[in-house]
């Protein structure tokens, strides 16, 4: 047999080559294209998706509308140390302690004592100064970490409505925390509504009220009343972000949002609107004001006679203010539809829009003949101010109430407009308000050439004994100019008692502040004064003194 | 046979070498690519910086005193204000009490600035 002429070797050899040929040739057509294709490719780019995880790390930056910038991430040093290298720990902590004096020298003691430890944070968030005073002190075992910062480098401008971050970058307060996954997200900056000109313009009088009245506190609104964008919107005492620290938590509290407070006569507009909507008044129709009336439980009376009280209007009733009027007009409206009313406004809760929320309201548990009447006059219901400054735009747009917008780019096709009253009814109450101002209790806010119209609220504060005659909140809301309605102003001030010794309504207080508030951001605001008679005679004598040799 | 694993050879040695000098480029590239990017993350950390700063330096409560200071600069006032179509009819106005030109000088004719009543704007 074959088998046992040759060899098995000799037999197998020749296949078996071939088939180790094949095999190999395989490998090498492998090796060889592969090759060839690196060779004429290039490497592949792996590294690409780890500088994008990196990049999306920075915080996106903050802007105002006209791209100001208000909150931006800089690159920032902590301090960490190596307690396994640190030979005498309270030596190192002792240094550190006179140079970063809130150090708890105790407790870094204790910590750099833990030899097993490589790596603890000493401080994070230094400043430059800091850091320069660490180094300088040529200290063992600590090392400087870069981290990026948070900074606001308009200090307290806009303080409260920005809000901060932690040291890890995540937002704890206001904008910082409301579009927090925005911003972590990156990109380009958020650009808010806001406007950094008229922002300062409103802190600025709220700062300089505090001169002028003793108080406790402050807010101001600025928004545009046809698409709700808020233009300014500030808490007195203001907050600086990057110092947030050094604030209680009181004066840290955004009282224009997160704040409630029974605002008092700026209600008794809506009171009017409502029921001229509802067909139970007239602009024509006379109420006898001259005494207390009692409705439900409650006596209602008017801190001061109206003049001709035995027969006024309702204009007559928001110009000088009569708790009286306004309880009896919500007394011909009812219950049901006073509520009705302050729902479709919002001002019993239920809205929601993108951006820092407003607290809820307050209400009457019990919503009776006795709680209309005191509602009706702003007493028994307290509010956030931004949401109630958000009910006026209703009078400037046609009777359209707009929800509040932060963002840019507002587009004013796509507001959530809903029609709360007729626009006859905000046409007639706008009136009414412009009169308020030109011969009522607004007439310190009338800022020339502007046509403010608006209301002035007086409320004594609730205390637990009840409410305090010696604690008031004033306020005053006003839409401009009235013959082509553009923003509303709101300004609320708690407990301001004018140093002159004046009188602490909102007509001394509260009233002479939104004017000044309207004099000095109309022109930021693009809001061309309306030229008046008076106004024409005035630019024209000031050109023929300027012909004048 | 012997030429083909020659050639193969060859070939291997070939590629060999051109792998090289492909992953040794794609390594340079990389590192300038790093390096670019390094730059790039360090000049956007200078100019992040340089933005706060300059917005801390334009802060109103700085730049306002500064404007009424050094330039005289204060916020418009309402009586400052007027229509276009007021403004026009009082360039009218002025245009009508400017008296006649004078006659036209050939030699001054390009240089001399026209001699008319000024009217200043309005402060």
């Amino acid at each position: 047999m074959m088998s046992f002429d040759r060899p098995q070797e000799d037999l197998w050899g020749p296949r078996r080559a071939r088939i180790v040929a094949g095999m190999l040739a395989v490998v090498f057509t492998v090796i060889v294209g592969r090759s060839a294709y690196v060779a004429f490719n290039g490497p592949e780019q792996a590294a690409s998706g780890a500088h994008a995880a990196v990049a999306a790390t920075r915080r996106a930056d903050i802007v105002d509308r006209k791209g100001e910038l208000l909150a931006t991430t800089v690159p920032g040093w902590s301090l960490a140390a190596n307690p396994s290298a640190i030979w005498d720990a309270g030596e190192v902590a002792s240094e550190l302690k006179t140079v970063l004096p809130k150090l708890d020298l105790i407790g870094l003691t204790t910590t750099l004592s833990d030899k097993k430890r490589q790596f603890v944070w000493v401080q994070r968030g230094l400043t430059q100064e800091e850091k320069d005073a660490v180094f300088g002190l040529g200290v063992e075992g600590l090392q400087f970490v870069e981290e990026a910062r948070r900074v606001y480098p308009r200090g307290k401008l806009a303080g409260h409505f920005l809000g901060y971050t932690n040291i890890d970058g995540e937002g704890l307060e206001g904008s910082e925390r409301a579009f927090d996954a925005r911003l972590r997200a990156g990109g380009e900056p958020l650009k808010l509504t806001l406007d950094a000109s008229v922002q300062f313009v409103l802190e600025e009088e709220l700062e300089r009220a505090y001169a002028d009245f003793d108080m406790k506190g402050g807010v101001g609104v600025v928004v545009d009343t046809h698409t709700g964008a808020v233009r300014a919107v500030a808490s007195w005492p203001a907050i600086d972000p990057n110092r947030r620290g050094d604030f209680s938590a009181d004066i840290r509290a955004n009282r224009a949002l997160n704040s409630r407070f029974e605002l008092g006569s700026i209600y008794k507009p809506l009171t009017v609107a409502a029921a001229l909507n509802a067909g139970v008044l007239i602009a024509a129709d006379r109420f006898d004001v001259s005494a207390p009336v009692k409705i439900g439980a409650a006596l209602v009376k008017d801190p001061h006679p109206l003049p001709n009280a035995k027969s006024v209007t309702a204009g007559d009733i928001l110009a000088f203010s009569s708790n009286i009027g306004a309880a009896l007009i919500a007394q011909r409206m009812g219950v049901e539809r006073q509520k009705d009313f302050l729902r479709s406004v919002h001002l019993l809760g239920g809205q929601s829009h993108e951006g820092p929320q407003t607290a809820s309201p307050l209400t009457p548990e019990v919503w009776d003949a006795t709680a209309m009447a005191t509602v009706s006059y702003g007493h028994g219901i307290s509010v956030s101010p931004l949401a109630f400054a958000m009910t006026y735009t209703a009078f400037g747009n046609q009777g359209n109430y707009v929800p509040p917008v932060f963002v840019e780019p507002v587009d004013a096709a796509r507001v959530a407009k809903s029609q709360v009253m007729s626009p006859e009814t905000a046409a007639t109450v706008l009136g009414m308000l412009r009169e308020t101002v030109t011969r009522g209790t607004g007439k310190n806010a009338d800022a020339q050439g502007y046509e403010v119209a608006g209301k002035t609220g007086t409320a004594e504060k609730p205390g637990p004994d009840g409410y305090d005659p010696n604690k008031n909140i004033t306020s005053f809301a006003a839409v401009f100019p009235a013959s082509r309605p553009q923003f509303v102003v709101l300004v609320v001030l708690d407990e301001a008692q004018p140093r002159t010794g004046d009188q602490r309504t909102a007509a001394y207080t509260a009233a002479s502040i939104a004017g000044k508030v309207i004099a000095r951001a109309a022109p930021l605001l693009d809001v061309r004064p309306v030229l008046t008679a008076s106004n024409a005679e005035a630019a024209s004598l000031s050109v023929s003194e300027a012909k004048t040799p | 046979m012997r030429k083909l694993a020659i050639i193969g050879g060859f070939i291997v040695v070939v590629l060999a070498v051109a792998v090289y000098r492909a992953k040794l480029g794609a390594e340079e590239t990389q590192g300038e690519i790093a390096g670019l990017k390094a730059q790039v993350a360090s000049i956007g950390k200078d100019i992040s910086v340089m933005k706060a700063e300059e917005a801390y330096l334009t802060r109103p409560e700085r730049i306002g005193p500064i404007a009424r200071q050094k330039l005289g600069l204060e916020q418009a006032k309402p009586d400052q204000y007027t229509a276009s179509e007021a403004l026009s009819r009082r360039l009218g106005e002025e245009r009508l009490t400017l008296p006649a030109p004078a006659p036209v000088d050939d030699a001054s004719s390009t240089s001399a600035p026209l001699e008319s009543k000024e009217v200043k704007p309005q402060q």
